[in-house]
């Protein structure tokens, strides 16, 4: 029980830092959904553990307790009361943060849908009269793409097609969900933050890779995301946003180089990873339960 | 040889693709174009007359005009939607950076030893 209800906590370390080194290793088709699926399952893992041990307090409970002496039964505590506590504690937060998140994710949701009004129901492609370079997928049916006038007049007709191809693919292969997915269990531990970059950089290079192979070149390709960086960059250090996670550059760089190979092994390795503290908080969850029913009956 | 090979590729594109592509190449410029042009900007082995059939199913959307003033038969955007579509952009990168920086955008912010390094880049690439 003690294993069980600690592994996922252990577990989820484990995996964020695994993380950043499968993302670098293998093909970012393949390492960002088997990532977002173990990042899921052990969020729900480790949400579940807390619960486990908040629940154990009630086998503290006095009349739980009573019944147990007068029966004759070894009261046992499994989990001691300062743990259980904390648990409902961290609890009470990952509610909080789970709910702040989906907040934030349909607020974004109501912008997108904004964005989209008063344009034809059948047309990919949404252009914005604005002098901000800006582009992105919109998902939903159908998904949308929205490219600024800026951002459209910057590039030339061949980086113009792999922005597109780069966006639709972000359509096609629902990235929009995997990062809502990784979001949320992020949000429901923290621990798994580094996974949530990690995918979230990793759809970008999977576009990125799909527009490579429909435009059939990896430089023009790496070319395109450059123009469109420097362009975006000029406009953006006007409004005095100097973040950077040297995204671009290392999404240019993987380009210049042949793409990963799709390593199943290092692929099935990870979703044990995360198949594992489910295992554990599922066996938690048959412990408790014998221990509760022992104390109940 | 290559002809067809690309002439392949893009008749595997969708009408759709086709038709996000005529348009940007369309937004992409200050001048009005003529399908020959656009026919050249997006692919020189798309026929012809796929490029007419494109423009007149934008044209039947509202996404795009003949230039009444200009030359004969050329079309430019019609700006109409997609002012409206800024507007609504800019009013939520105004509220926050929030809900748009929670999306995947095509590429985020550079360094300026990023920027030196993109620009060596473009200029020593080549076409």
């Amino acid at each position: 029980m003690i294993f069980d209800v600690y592994g996922p906590l252990v577990l989820s370390l484990l995996l964020a830092l695994v993380g950043p080194v499968i993302a670098r290793r293998v093909a970012p088709a393949l390492a960002a959904p088997v990532l977002a699926s173990a990042a899921v399952l052990t969020a729900t893992a480790t949400t579940w553990s807390l619960v486990l041990l908040a629940a154990a307090l009630l086998g503290d409970a006095p009349p739980v307790i009573r019944e147990a002496r007068e029966a004759g039964r070894p009261v046992m505590d499994p989990v001691p009361e300062v743990i259980g506590l904390g648990a409902s504690a961290a609890l009470l937060v990952v509610a909080v943060r789970l709910h702040r998140a989906v907040r934030a994710e349909r607020s974004t949701r109501r912008v997108l849908r904004r964005l989209c009004a008063g344009q034809p129901a059948d047309t990919e492609l949404i252009v914005a009269a604005s002098a901000v370079p800006q582009a992105f997928a919109i998902p939903g049916r159908p998904g949308r793409i929205l490219v600024t006038s800026a951002m459209l007049s910057a590039l030339a007709p061949a980086e113009r097609r792999v922005l597109l191809a780069h966006e639709r693919a972000h359509l096609t292969y629902r990235h929009g969900a995997l990062v809502t997915a990784v979001t949320l269990a992020a949000a429901a531990n923290p621990l798994l933050r580094p996974v949530r970059a990690a995918v979230a950089f990793l759809v970008e290079r999977w576009a990125d890779e799909r527009a490579a192979a429909l435009v059939g070149d990896r430089r023009a390709t790496a070319r395109a995301l450059a123009r469109a960086a420097l362009t975006a960059g000029r406009a953006r250090r006007a409004c005095a946003l100097g973040f950077t996670d040297r995204a671009v550059t290392r999404r240019i760089a993987a380009l210049h180089t042949t793409p990963p190979p799709r390593l199943w092994t290092a692929a099935a390795a990870v979703l044990a990873l995360g198949t594992l503290p489910a295992l554990l908080a599922a066996d938690a969850t048959g412990d408790l339960m014998g221990l509760l029913s022992g104390a109940l009956s | 040889m290559a002809g067809t090979e690309s002439r392949g590729r893009a008749e595997r594109r969708s009408a759709g693709e086709l038709e996000s592509e005529v348009l940007a190449a369309l937004w992409a410029t200050e001048r009005p174009l003529t399908p020959a042009e656009i026919q050249a900007e997006v692919d020189g082995a798309l026929a012809y007359n796929t490029v007419h059939t494109i423009l007149k199913r934008l044209y039947d959307k509202g996404l795009v005009l003949r230039d009444a003033a200009g030359r004969r038969g050329a079309y430019r955007p019609a700006k109409n939607a997609a002012q409206l579509t800024a507007e609504a952009m800019h009013e939520a990168l105004d509220r926050g950076p929030d809900p748009i920086a929670a999306l995947q955008q095509f590429v985020t912010g550079l360094s300026p030893e990023e920027e030196r390094a993109l620009r060596e880049l473009l200029a020593g690439g080549g076409a």
